[in-house]
């Protein structure tokens, strides 16, 4: 983790000046404040810790906090987030982003940054849609999902992104639902406080696009079982679930990655004194 | 920690738990009507802003009167998981799943209703439990506070009766839904 604040910052210190233009009641709000929860509440300085998004709805969010932001393109806040965790590892680094961005366009940097466990904490809000592109259905969509948009649904299996994060090598996973902003909140600090490479999956309502998803509030539950450190349990739990149990599934132990271990890159090459400021 | 009124009284606050919490339900009130007087705006809601605007000013002037109270304790600093709330969230916590863009004057004073009884509840939950003279009265002192906000509400309410069942209805609707 990095620095402490030397003085204590509210949550409201953490947001910038842009307000945000998601839609009134998107569950994204809740998102933001409970991200400025959890960095106010570990004390970080706004100046110690990035903030990486993709594109789409929930990627504005960089945006939206005074910390280091960093907008990137479509699929890519992974990639960025971890050159920057590697290049500036005092950080603590955030990435961000929807499940559009982040299980379709972005998908195989998912299965890349488990696999490297770089210490990095990956907040999905996932809303089974693409909302800033009008609704189309995304890798999360349920296959019967029937719209305009797609006839009769799109009749393909969803994405299950817990489980696939297990596989991969994350060494944090957990499900979190922004209508419980508080315990939202304390997902978003045990995975960034949990050394490697953390990803937290947000049940965060689009109520645009998906009046439906107005019901998750009474659709989510917590989980019947702890935490556990074993990954073959874990994805048996999430492969049975219904997909609203919500809590920490899965906390492991494997060794983050680390520079000083397995070398520095660039180093002697000249790249670093280049991008000097 | 979600608590019920059963858990306050066999567990009661202290003085300073009381003002920690009392003080994070005004400031969380005033960050929540703000923020959806932003949106409403964003969204050429003028009339429902303006109503957000004022809740917002109403929390705030109660904020305002709490610090005042607060003036001599030492109030904790509580991480949320450690406020002892009857629901998950502090009472005057916006409900996003009661918010929409093309809400009416008679939806929002419903949801500053609902957070206003809320907040009473939970003051006079805590009232019943307090030991502490000090504790007690002041929590007392809030709920008729509390009381008074819900009092409100309901006259404001009743100068605006339920709109149309296609309240909702958007000759331009956002989304390509069938």
């Amino acid at each position: 983790m990095s620095a402490q604040a030397p003085r204590k910052l509210k949550a409201s210190d953490y947001q910038s000046d842009c307000k945000p233009v998601w839609c009134p009641g998107c569950g994204d709000y809740h998102v933001l404040l409970s991200l400025t929860k959890a960095i106010a509440h570990l004390g970080l300085l706004p100046e110690n810790v990035a903030i990486v998004a993709g594109i789409g709805c929930s990627s504005r969010i960089s945006g939206y906090l005074n910390c280091y932001g960093f907008h990137g393109v479509h699929g890519r806040a992974l990639p960025l987030a971890t050159g920057i965790k590697v290049a500036r590892p005092d950080l603590t680094v955030i990435a961000a982003g929807g499940d559009g961005d982040g299980f379709s366009i972005g998908g195989n940097h998912l299965l890349h940054a488990c696999r490297r466990n770089v210490d990095i904490t990956y907040i999905v809000m996932d809303n089974e849609i693409y909302g800033m592109t009008k609704g189309q259905p995304s890798p999360t969509t349920a296959p019967d999902w029937d719209t305009k948009i797609a006839p009769g649904g799109t009749g393909i299996s969803p994405f299950h992104p817990l489980v696939i994060a297990l596989a991969s090598g994350a060494n944090f996973v957990a499900r979190a639902f922004s209508g419980d902003p508080n315990g939202t909140m304390r997902t978003i600090v045990e995975a960034i406080e949990h050394p490697g490479f953390s990803f937290v999956q947000i049940l965060s309502p689009c109520v645009t696009f998906r009046p439906d998803q107005r019901d998750w509030k009474n659709l989510v539950h917590p989980p019947p079982v702890t935490t556990t450190s074993d990954a073959s349990r874990a994805a048996r739990r999430v492969m049975t679930d219904d997909g609203f149990n919500i809590g920490i599934l899965y906390k492991g132990s494997r060794e983050p990655y680390r520079q000083s271990v397995h070398g520095e890159s660039g180093a002697g090459s000249g790249l670093d004194e280049e991008f000097l400021v | 920690m979600k608590s019920t009124p059963e858990d306050l009284a066999s567990q009661p606050l202290s003085l300073e738990e009381l003002l920690a919490h009392a003080l994070a339900i005004e400031s969380e009130a005033v960050q929540s009507y703000e923020d959806l007087a932003a949106q409403m705006r964003q969204c050429d809601n003028t009339e429902v802003a303006d109503l957000f605007d004022r809740m917002a000013k109403l929390e705030a002037e109660h904020a305002a009167k709490l610090k005042e109270e607060a003036k001599d304790v030492e109030v904790p600093e509580l991480a949320p998981w450690e406020f002892r709330w009857l629901g998950l969230e502090a009472p005057e916590n916006i409900d996003l799943a009661g918010v929409h863009y093309l809400m009416t004057p008679y939806h929002a004073l419903k949801l500053a209703l609902t957070n206003e009884t809320a907040a009473m509840a939970f003051f006079e939950a805590a009232a019943a439990g307090c030991v502490d003279e000090r504790a007690r009265a002041l929590a007392i002192e809030f709920a008729d506070d509390e009381r008074q906000h819900v009092k409100w509400m309901q006259d404001w309410l009743a100068k605006y009766p339920p709109p149309d069942e296609d309240w909702d209805y958007d000759p331009d609707p956002p989304a390509a839904l069938g």
